[in-house]
């Protein structure tokens, strides 16, 4: 049985019949045709997934997407601006280091904007904690933190 | 103008952040169908019956395919000892059985489920001591008619014997003044990328193109050829964006079994993996090791004789693994002066998931026992043990374990800057201590092509067989070729990924990219500045001696008004002249070594361009739960000349992460039915954010000789960091405790257990 729904993502809505078992990422990734966010392990664990909804990061794949229906969904392809202009953090994950396979930044992207929206200067230590539900294996973590904290000063 | 020492922004960055990048699973095709596999039920059983019927039947399954449906192939790259599915035995509990493609991955589960297997249990053989007892159940009964590789020495249940020699150790531990012997315990761990294992394939007649999530696909082609029984120009693999590697993507896994499904059920299909099944069948994990290490030594510190015994767990069959045991007894050596050595390694078949090389494999581990070591000898001695290593340590023109001669090294300057950064011997609280370890790494000098061809506005592009998995290796080889052609880097398109496209490559393994394909890079550079050269001398009708390339453009010396742009000569090329480099760069010659007296010789015998490493810890130690935190980290490497360094220091910190979490949580859990406790991320913890402690970096440069190194004498980077993290991270522990903890990784409940004895 589908049920009828409409996900509103990055600005745009989009109908679509989904059965009630369906997580968030998985209609994301197939019927939305938006594969920014990744699934790493499907239970909750690495933040590969994660999406903002309604402001608050999830992890998209512990989300049942009928539940989204009718809230904001923001995903990485809706964090750089209409003109193609990459957002701040973006552009610092790459000035910094931040990004090497790229597999978990969507996910730490999406995290760290999070943070910045409810505390734009925080320190060391709120960064490493807010991101701490994402995991990566590449970079140390120690690009990712230099790039948001060299979009925190900045603001 | 650009030089290869500027920091550089890697080209996919932009892709990666924005989320448009595809990954190997982001692929989707008309009529696309979805795999699963059928997973032995048993770690070690023969097979009676398979019936496949029931699966076959269930509405949406358009195949099903066992060993019967493939040629009867055994492969192998040592050691050709399986196959593509299991035929009459099953040997660990992530052994495909059968493999179902279907609509959708519901049914296609529902129907893997609809196997029937019938299987006679046999006895399972989980510990690698007890795989080498006279008389343990053999894994392969018929390992004596499999094909291998001449110089693999191999018995029963070890695949694979090294022995290296030097001098008369027995007659050296005699005249020991104080003999330290020791026993350490490795636990299995896995390179968990965040990006599980994905292949796509699609067949066009007889020809089939395969996406694959593969470090290597060059040797993903010819395991697909060799085992589907097909021309390799009948096989493409295309390597989208690669979500990480670590080595468990490296050897040829998955490829032929989804190419297989597609062609029996005529559409595209796609496997991907779960992260359970990343755990279960990876094919690609870090072994454990038994290492017993026992040393003599003279009252001043200098070290007489060092003899060891290795097992390394090899699991249920051989992919890369079996060159390790001579790698990892030359670990247990170290980059140290002994008079005499004697180590002996094995590696055991076990009923588990497949070992092979995951970043710098056997390092991590053999270098945690051994650095363990020789704090205790240190302490024996009543030595400092950052005293006893400045001793010991090897420096231009000492001998190596084989008797390699050292030349233009910078080991003993790595342990020095190291203790520098760190404050070694700094006032501490008394739950803190540093610890220090030495480690070192060969670089593996393997063939490699590229060619370069300007475009008709004066770009270029890069076309290579190297490939990448995020370190950035393959990103960095547009500034070799733009110094050499006086370009901007940001003027080259770069195409890899392909195996149609570039000459052949190892792939993004042994942190070979720069080092053999920067040479060919390099080679294709110089040969396409040579024909742009012959064009110049033919547009400003002048001597081609009398002509320099800079910046862009070529002229005459002494009259630089007589000049042609690059851009003006690719118009002049256009359709008539063809301006493509191609190279391909000697691979260095190994250096010279002793190795009469070495057994199982698998190319380890004298280490190409070594890199050496120390790290200098400093650590937390809570004596109430055995709970480690790493506070501080200094790193130091001496890799030659470094190219590239914000991708050189993006390995140092993503390595010495993966160290530290190697150190304090990674390990596999096996039952008693040898399957896996923990496949899953819940249980098999990595570091996080706030895990992850400031990682202070040092560099000490010391370029190799030309033709002894990699370009410009750089030597491999990628490998080195994870290498000594966890020995050093072991030394603080017993600075702190007074108890040295035997077993990794080092859980709290480990440190806890030492701290009671
Ligand atoms: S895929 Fe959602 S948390 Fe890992
Ligand atoms: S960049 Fe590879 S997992 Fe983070």
């Amino acid at each position: 049985m589908r049920y009828d729904a409409t996900l509103k993502v990055n600005g745009r809505a989009y109908p679509v019949a989904i059965e009630p078992g369906r997580n968030l990422l998985s209609v994301l990734r197939s019927e939305v045709g938006l594969t920014g966010a990744k699934e790493g392990c499907d239970d909750s664990e690495c933040g590969a997934c994660m999406v903002l909804l309604d402001g608050q990061p999830v992890n998209s794949c512990s989300y049942l997407a009928l539940q989204a229906d009718g809230r904001e969904i923001v995903t990485i392809e809706g964090l750089a601006g209409e003109d193609g202009d990459l957002h701040p953090l973006q552009q610092a994950f790459l000035d910094q280091g931040g990004v090497q396979c790229g597999f978990c930044t969507p996910g730490m992207l999406i995290s760290a904007k999070a943070l910045l929206d409810r505390n734009p200067s925080p320190d060391e230590d709120e960064i490493r904690l807010a991101l701490s539900g994402n995991l990566c294996r590449c970079t140390g973590y120690s690009g990712i933190v230099r790039a948001v904290q060299a979009v925190a000063e900045q603001r | 103008m650009a030089t290869a020492e500027k920091p550089f922004i890697r080209q996919d960055g932009k892709d990666k952040v924005t989320g448009l990048g595809r990954y190997t699973a982001d692929l989707d095709m008309t009529g696309m169908l979805q795999a699963k596999f059928r997973y032995s039920d048993h770690a070690h059983a023969r097979i009676t019956r398979i019936d496949t019927s029931k699966a076959r039947a269930l509405p949406g399954v358009f195949a099903v395919i066992t060993h019967e449906d493939v040629p009867d192939v055994r492969y192998g790259p040592f050691v050709q000892d399986r196959r593509l599915f299991a035929k009459h035995k099953v040997r660990y509990e992530g052994e495909l059985v059968a493999a179902v493609a279907a609509l959708t991955n519901e049914i296609a589960q529902r129907a893997v489920e609809l196997i029937e297997v019938d299987y006679e249990p046999l006895e399972i053989v989980s510990d690698v001591e007890a795989a080498l007892q006279p008389g343990a159940p053999l894994l392969h009964e018929e390992w004596a008619s499999y094909g291998a590789s001449e110089d693999v020495v191999r018995e029963g249940n070890d695949c694979s014997r090294s022995t290296i020699l030097k001098g008369d150790p027995d007659k050296g531990m005699a005249e020991a003044d104080i003999v330290v012997k020791e026993r350490y315990v490795a636990d299995m761990s896995h390179a968990v990328p965040i990006e599980p294992h994905a292949v796509v394939a699609q067949w066009q007649g007889d020809r089939v193109t395969i996406w694959s999530s593969t470090q290597v696909p060059f040797i993903a082609r010819s395991g697909v050829a060799t085992t589907l029984e097909l021309p390799e120009a009948h096989v493409r693999i295309v390597v989208p964006h690669l979500g990480g590697g670590f080595g468990g993507k490296c050897e040829f896994h998955y490829e032929a079994q989804v190419a297989a499904l597609a062609r029996v059920a005529q559409r595209p299909v796609r496997l991907v993996f779960s992260r359970r099944e990343e755990f279960l069948a990876p094919d690609h994990r870090r072994e454990g090791q038994v290492l017993e290490l026992e040393t003599g030594v003279r009252r001043d510190g200098s070290i007489v004789a060092r003899r060891g015994r290795l097992i390394l767990d090899n699991g249920a069959y051989s992919a890369d693994a079996p060159f390790f045991p001579q790698l990892a007894a030359m670990m247990a050596a170290g980059p140290y002066k002994i008079e005499n050595v004697f180590v002996d390694a094995s590696l055991a078949y076990t009923n588990t998931t497949p070992s092979g090389s995951v970043r710098a494999p056997t390092a991590p581990q053999a270098c945690w026992a051994l650095e363990q070591h020789m704090d205790s000898v240190a302490g024996q001695l009543g030595m400092d043990p950052v005293e006893f290593r400045r001793l010991n340590i090897v420096k231009n023109g000492d001998e190596g374990p084989t008797r390699q001669v050292f030349e233009d090294i910078g080991a003993a300057e790595t342990l020095e800057r190291a203790v520098e950064l760190i404050g070694y011997g700094k006032e501490l609280p008394d739950d803190e201590a540093i610890g220090v370890a030495v480690g070192w790494w060969p670089s593996f000098g393997i063939a490699s092509g590229a060619y370069v061809k300007i475009n008709g506005d004066g770009s270029a592009t890069i076309i290579t067989g190297a490939q990448e998995c995020g370190t950035g290796a393959v990103m960095a080889l547009p500034l070799l070729a733009a110094e050499i052609l006086g370009m901007e880097p940001e003027s080259f398109s770069l195409l890899y990924q392909d195996t149609d496209a570039g000459p052949f490559d190892s792939g993004a393994s042994g942190s070979q990219t720069t080092f053999n394909n920067g040479r060919a890079v390099m080679a294709a550079a110089n040969d396409v500045r040579e024909q742009l050269l012959d064009l110049a001398a033919e547009q400003l009708e002048a001597n081609r001696d009398d002509l320099e390339l800079k910046d862009g453009a070529v002229s005459v010396k002494g009259s630089p008004t007589k000049s042609v742009t690059i851009p003006e000569l690719a118009e002049a090329a256009h359709g008539s002249t063809l301006l493509l480099g191609r190279g391909a760069d000697a691979v260095p010659e190994m250096p010279a070594s002793d190795a009469a007296g070495c057994t199982g010789r698998l190319g380890m015998e004298s280490f190409l361009a070594p890199t050496f490493i120390t790290h200098a810890v400093r650590c937390k130690v809570d004596r109430e739960t055995g709970v480690v935190r790493v506070l501080e980290v200094a790193a130091v490497h001496e890799s030659g000349r470094v190219l590239n360094p914000i991708g050189a220091n993006g390995q140092v910190e993503g390595g010495v992460v993966m160290g530290i979490g190697m150190a304090t949580l990674e390990g596999s859990l096996l039952g008693e039915d040898a399957r896996q406790l923990n496949p899953h991320l819940l249980d098999y913890k990595l570091q996080t954010a706030s895990d992850s402690p400031p990682i202070h970096i040092g560099w000490v440069d010391s370029p190799t000789k030309p033709g002894a190194g990699g370009p410009k004498g750089s030597k491999g980077i990628g490998e080195p960091p994870c290498v000594p993290t966890p020995g050093a991270i072991a030394n603080a522990i017993a600075q702190v405790t007074g108890a040295r903890v035997h077993q990794l990784p080092m859980t709290p409940a480990r440190v806890w257990e030492a701290m009671q004895r």
